[in-house]
Order: structure tokens, then sequence, then C-alpha cells
């Protein structure tokens, strides 16, 4: 699926894969909206990050702590990648074999690097589900894991900086969308996550 | 078919002899020749041009030669330079290069010059113009001038009339920095930085040369008696034909004219860039990979030694690339790693990776995967030249934990309230 994209690149200049943005899962957690560019079946779907980033993609890296496999006639896994605020939830089905039969193989604990698709469920308690549909995942050390959280760490501080200076679409559909939002949570998760890195 | 810009080159060249067309019936006439009768727009437009000449009682252009002198009212003598798309055109200049014609339908083609610049021309054979001589000078009579791929080029057709005129001067054009090179004809004094894999069987060379003030891709297409250029030397080219292909400049140095130059320039590492980010994908086609032996090809090969020139090569060649996508967060990279980054980056180089392909059950996939897992999701800094919407890496390394970002950012994400 995805491994048609740098052909697609080559051929059509226009073609742009989409970045995969770097969020802590204390953020992803938070999300309430998620939104089509463009009327097509096919259009990407992005999930608006309280931030005011959209993302059709993201990378995070974590430590795989479980994994279950489930369902009988399609098989798929889910399991839980733990980063120093919070938990991602991921999954990959039969859509995603590859990804699957990565995961399948895994053995946790393990530092892995995962980049998927976010998408929002709603449960039937009218609570919201935040999970990763996994296109790639691989065992990763922790010098990577320790990359990631300050690689995150500085775009999520980007991004929060953005919030009060700048009136992109995104940001002010976010603040429709999550009013409640305060900077201030998110600097301070920033801080929490570097601070959980041994100096 | 679009009409109306035909319609409109008619238009200003009657509108040059105060003349008014009446551009709805010119167009009706147009669309009558080309679509029901399968005329060639070039020859529905000079029919439909003669037609209305003989309607205002003008010596048509078209109408058999000889003419020549009185028939300057309707162009104007121009130098080069200011030729336009769209133009007819008297024009005095030197024939600088004359290229193999690519279809029987044309007699000549090449490059005519005067002091303001070059540009490309064409004498279709149903013209009978006079034959130009490379190096002589001529007076070219209403010629018109379009548009060929993004670039001028100047039509010589059946009303055109072409004189020799006597002048001997050697016209040496000003070469001009690459930055500010545009579609056309160019000339440049520029050091061959980089040689490429030529990518098809008619390429002699392909590279990048560069000056002062950038960089910009060359090509030169097999023909007899041309000569590679050497990397690291100076030379100046005279009259290339700047192309655009995806909103990049290229030069097609052919036909151009070639001197070596003395000295050195020190280029523009403009176009080298730094990209730090996590590689996101591992596409196909990456890890160990066969080439066609044949001198000049080195097209990958299908899993079944299959060059889509050459057929089944037994005899291929191992190497080492691997396509991906590099993300920084903001945007994602199209990355190319040579066999020797490979190596560097991966750990496995060619001799194991083909002990591997070998004697694996997997077999090359083997390799893949084991690139993958040692690569995937991991940050890295590549150095190379953007080509194209894709990064070719000439380094690619590791990144590593450093305490002073990270105090930094501690900083940072406290320093506010």
């Amino acid at each position: 699926m995805s491994g048609t994209a740098p052909e697609m690149g080559r051929r059509d200049g226009s073609f742009e894969r989409e970045p995969a943005r770097r969020v802590f899962a204390s953020e992803l957690r938070e999300c309430r909206y998620q939104f089509k560019d463009g009327e097509d079946e096919k259009s990407p779907t992005f999930v608006l990050l309280p931030t005011g980033e959209r993302s059709n993609r993201i990378f995070i890296v974590g430590t795989l702590t479980e994994k279950t496999r489930q369902g009988e006639q399609n098989i798929f896994y889910r399991g839980r990648v733990i980063d120093p605020t919070g938990t991602f939830f991921i999954m990959a089905g039969s859509y995603q074999p590859e990804a699957m039969q990565q995961l399948a193989k895994i053995e946790t604990p393990a530092f892995v690097a995962v980049i998927g698709k976010p998408n929002l469920y709603q449960k039937p308690d009218g609570s919201y589900l935040a999970s990763v549909r996994v296109e790639a995942i691989t065992v990763v050390d922790k010098d990577t894991r320790d990359l990631w959280v300050l690689d995150t760490a500085a775009h999520t501080l980007d991004r929060v900086d953005a919030l009060a200076t700048s009136t992109s679409p995104d940001i002010v559909k976010a603040k429709e969308q999550y009013p409640s939002v305060d900077p201030a949570v998110y600097r301070k998760m920033a801080y929490d996550a570097l601070a959980q890195i041994k100096m | 078919m679009d009409y109306s810009e035909v319609t409109e080159r008619i238009s200003r060249k009657f509108s040059k002899s105060g003349k008014e067309i009446d551009r709805q019936k010119v167009e009706g006439k147009l669309r009558r020749l080309i679509d029901e009768f399968g005329v060639q727009p070039s020859e529905a437009e000079r029919s439909v041009s003669n037609e209305l000449a003989k309607e205002f009682n003008i010596p048509a252009a078209g109408s058999s030669g000889g003419t020549g002198a009185g028939a300057g009212g309707a162009t104007e003598q121009k130098a080069i330079a200011q030729a336009q798309p769209g133009d007819w055109v008297t024009l005095e200049g030197k024939v600088v290069s004359l290229a193999a014609p690519a279809s029987p339908a044309i007699a000549q083609s090449g490059i005519i010059a005067d002091e303001s610049g070059g540009i490309r021309f064409v004498v279709w054979a149903k013209s009978n113009a006079l034959k130009m001589k490379e190096g002589a000078w001529y007076r070219i009579e209403s010629a018109v001038v379009d548009e060929y791929k993004n670039i001028p080029n100047l039509k010589v057709h059946s009303g055109t009339t072409i004189t020799e005129i006597e002048k001997t001067d050697p016209l040496i054009p000003e070469p001009s920095p690459i930055r500010d090179l545009r579609p056309g004809i160019g000339s440049v004094r520029a050091k061959v930085i980089q040689e490429w894999e030529v990518t098809h069987d008619r390429m002699l060379q392909s590279g990048l040369l560069g000056d002062e003030t950038g960089t910009v891709k060359f090509v030169i297409w097999k023909e007899p008696g041309k000569e590679k250029l050497a990397v690291g030397t100076v030379y100046s080219v005279f009259y290339a034909q700047v192309d655009e292909y995806n909103e990049r400049l290229s030069l097609n140095i052919t036909t151009a004219t070639i001197m070596q130059e003395e000295g050195d320039i020190v280029t523009a590492t403009g176009g080298d860039v730094e990209i730090r980010g996590a590689i996101v994908h591992i596409a196909p086609g990456s890890g160990i990979i066969k080439r066609c032996p044949v001198p000049g090809c080195n097209r990958a090969l299908s899993r079944q030694n299959y060059c889509p020139i050459h057929e089944i090569q037994p005899n291929f060649v191992y190497d080492l690339r691997i396509k991906g996508w590099l993300d920084d967060g903001e945007k994602t990279h199209n990355i190319l790693l040579k066999r020797d980054v490979v190596e560097a980056l991966t750990g496995i180089n060619l001799d194991q990776a083909k002990e591997i392909a070998e004697n694996n059950p997997l077999g090359m996939d083997e390799v893949f995967l084991q690139m993958r897992d040692k690569v995937l999701g991991r940050y890295v800094a590549c150095k190379g030249r953007e080509i194209e919407n894709r990064l070719l890496v000439n380094t690619c390394e590791r990144m590593h934990f450093e305490s002073g970002e990270h105090a930094k950012l501690l900083n940072r994400a406290g320093g506010a309230p």
C-alpha cells in the first residue's frame, strides 16, 4: 500500500507524502475532532491535535508493554506503547499484513518505533478513544527513544508557541474545537517528559 | 484544440498592416480545416493567413518566395533575445550549431545567434529554404517564433526568405551565471562537479555543472564526435539548450560549443542540504539489487534478471541501495542511499549481503528485512543534494542523544510560566 508511494512521487511531481507528526500520548488522548480534507472517498483523514496541527500520520517511539491477538477469521493485533506521558493504543490487522507480522514477532517489553495513522473512535458512553493503525513497527534502542522525546518535546513546544502567535486555519479550528485548551498544560507535558530522561 | 492562440497570432500579424480581422470567422475557418479536414494546424494557419492577405490585398507571406525584400511590412527586424513566442520576425544571426534533424519533415535544425543571444530554429523540409551552413551569417525574413516544450523556437516556413550575408564577426557570447539561466539558449562558464550514472542508452554523459552562483544538471546525448567532460575541469559552454522539467532547469549541451578553460572556480555549495529526521519507510527495491552489466546501462534488473532494454542478463552485477522516506515531522523527504552510504549505515557490506542473498532461504528479501530492521524508525542526519524532489544522499549518520540539546529544551519548556 504505502510501498507505491515513492513511485507515485516520481511520476507525479505534486505528490507529497503526509509527514509523520510528533505527538505525546497524553496529547493524542485529548483529541476529539477528525476531518477529511476533500470530498473524495480516498481523501486523507486528519486528526486535529489540540495544539492546532492536523495529523494524518504520526511517528512514536516508546515501550511496547503488551500485545494481544484478537479475532478468529480476521486476526488482528492490539498493543500498548508507553511514552513518558501516557499510553498509545496501537493496532494492526489483515489490511496491514507486514505491520501485523512485525508486531507479532516482537517480544514485550521492547523499545519500538511506530509509524502509523491516528484514528478517533467514539465509545458507547460518548467518550473518545484515539488509536493508531500501524504502518510499520521495529525494535529500536534507548538512544532512539530518548531522541524521540527530545524531538517530540521540541515539536510540542513549537506548536504551543504557534498557538499564541499564528492564525493558521488549523489553529483557528483547534481553538473552536478545543475551547478549554490551556497551552501551559502542553508546555508542562513537554517539560515532564524531558525531565524523565536521566541526565 | 484551442484556436484562440492561433487566431490571436493571425490578428496581430494583420493589425500590423492596419487590418482588423473577424476573429469568429477566422476561428471557424481554422476549426473547419483542422477538425473536419485533418489539416495540420501550422498549414491551416498559413492557408487562412494567405486567404486573408488576398482579401486585404497584401502580398502574402506564403506566396512563393522572391518577393522577400518587399514583404517586410508585416514583420520587424529584431534582436534575437527580443524574439517572443507569437512574433513574426526578421532577424540576422550566425548559425552557431546544427543538430541532426529529428524527423524527415525537418530540413535543418540548430541554433542561430546574434550579439543579444541565441534561439533554436527549425527549417521545415516543405519550405524549400536555403540550406544554411554552420558558422555563417544569415538574414531570415518573416519567420515565426513559437514555443516548443516551453522554449522559444524560430520556425522557418515556406514564406520565409533566407539570404546569406557578409559578416565574419567571431561572436563570443557572454556566459551567464547559472542562477540567471532561463529556458531557451544559454551560455555558462562552469565546472563539472559530479558525473552521474547514465539512465539511457543514448545518453553519453550526465552530471552536475556548478559556478559561483549555483548548479545545474547537464546531459550530453550520443552523437558522432561527442566527448565526455572531465570531472573537476572548468569549461565554457556556449549556446546550450536550457530545458525546464518539473520546474527544474537542465542543460542539454550536445550541440553546444564547449571549450576547456584554465583555472578553477569555487562552486556554490548551496545545493547541498542536510536533513535530520526519522526514517519512516523503506521502499521495495531496497537492499541488495541486481544491475544490468551492459556498459552504460546499469539499470536495476527484475527478480528474473530481466532488463527493460537488454532483456535477460544472467551475468548481472550486485549492488546495494536504500530508497525510502526521511521525515522531520514537518515534511517527508524521498531519499536514495548509494552502496557506500548503505554499507556505513547498516554495517552490512556488499559481500556480506551477497552471502545472505545466495545462502538464505529468503534470498534477497532477507537482506531487505535485515536492513529495514537496522534503519527503520531511526534518527539520522542525511547530507546530499536534492534533485527532482529526491535527496541523493552522500553521507547518512545515526544521530545520538545530546545532553546539551536536552538541557536547552528543559529550559525552553520550563522557561515560560
